[in-house]
């Protein structure tokens, strides 16, 4: 199998969509999902942890700093394999982020804030905000495993 | 989250369990600030943590600089690989005292 085809037999690639509300406590459904998402897809258990942390960042940053800990906005997540990668946008309508902080916290910092954008940015192998319209949109993608087939 | 603690002497030991994310950090930094009163020592087990995101970090920072301002010592350990990791890309790890086991975090021995 190449890397750019599915990780599935079937050839079918993959595509979920949430809708979720702003709320945290749904933050773990997703990232239930997301690692045995990764798992699926050949991620081993570090790398499937990794991934799921910084998409959980991706979306505790919209809940936060988006919707200001307003549990009432919706957030929606869609995860597709694309060629070679298996892509993240998250979208919401909440306020646009502070480009100007994204990622501006001095690495080796002893602040206690700004390390979510960092760990997006070290985990992901792309990541880029977009503002369109009302809506705001994070698109991240990380390059799939060489299937064990292809290697 | 499940939080609960034990005094042995002066030393304070606190246990954290389950998932620390934004829906549970505002809870842990309140239980860890109380928990710092009246002890010199106050040492946390993240054993049972199952997941750990920035926003648990940030907790943890806000809590070590609140125990140098009230000269309380702090310390963690029993680390999981998995917290650990984050520990990692977050680029903390080194302001922390990081011990394996209670007894060796409970002494201080070999920060």
């Amino acid at each position: 199998m190449h890397s750019s085809e599915s990780r599935s037999r079937s050839g079918v690639r993959f595509k979920a969509e949430w809708r979720l509300p702003s709320d945290p406590i749904f933050l773990s459904v997703v990232r239930a999902a997301m690692e045995r998402l990764c798992a699926a897809l050949g991620w081993n258990e570090s790398e499937a942890r990794s991934i799921t942390l910084a998409v959980d960042e991706a979306l505790t940053n919209v809940i936060r700093h988006a919707y200001h800990k307003r549990a009432d906005g919706v957030i929606e997540l869609v995860c597709e394999e694309k060629e070679g990668v298996l892509e993240f946008l998250v979208s919401d309508t909440g306020d646009a982020p502070d480009l100007s902080k994204i990622c501006a916290r001095a690495k080796e910092s002893q602040a206690a804030g700004g390390m979510g954008t960092h760990i997006i940015r070290d985990v992901m192998d792309t990541a880029d905000y977009q503002r369109t319209g009302m809506a705001n949109r994070l698109v991240m993608t990380k390059r799939l495993r060489p299937s064990v087939e292809g290697k | 989250m499940k939080t609960s603690s034990r005094d042995q002497g002066n030393v304070r030991i606190v246990a954290v369990e389950g998932d620390v994310d934004l829906s549970s950090s505002g809870d842990l930094r309140k239980f860890l600030f109380e928990a710092l009163r009246g002890v010199r020592r106050l040492v946390i087990n993240l054993g049972g943590i199952h997941y750990l995101d920035s926003s648990g970090i940030a907790t943890l920072i806000e809590v070590l600089k609140e125990s140098q301002k009230t000269k309380t010592e702090f310390a963690l350990f029993a680390m999981s690989p998995a917290v650990h990791e984050v520990f990692r890309l977050t680029h903390v790890i080194k302001i922390f005292q990081v011990y394996e086991t209670e007894e060796q975090a409970v002494g201080g021995a070999g920060a």
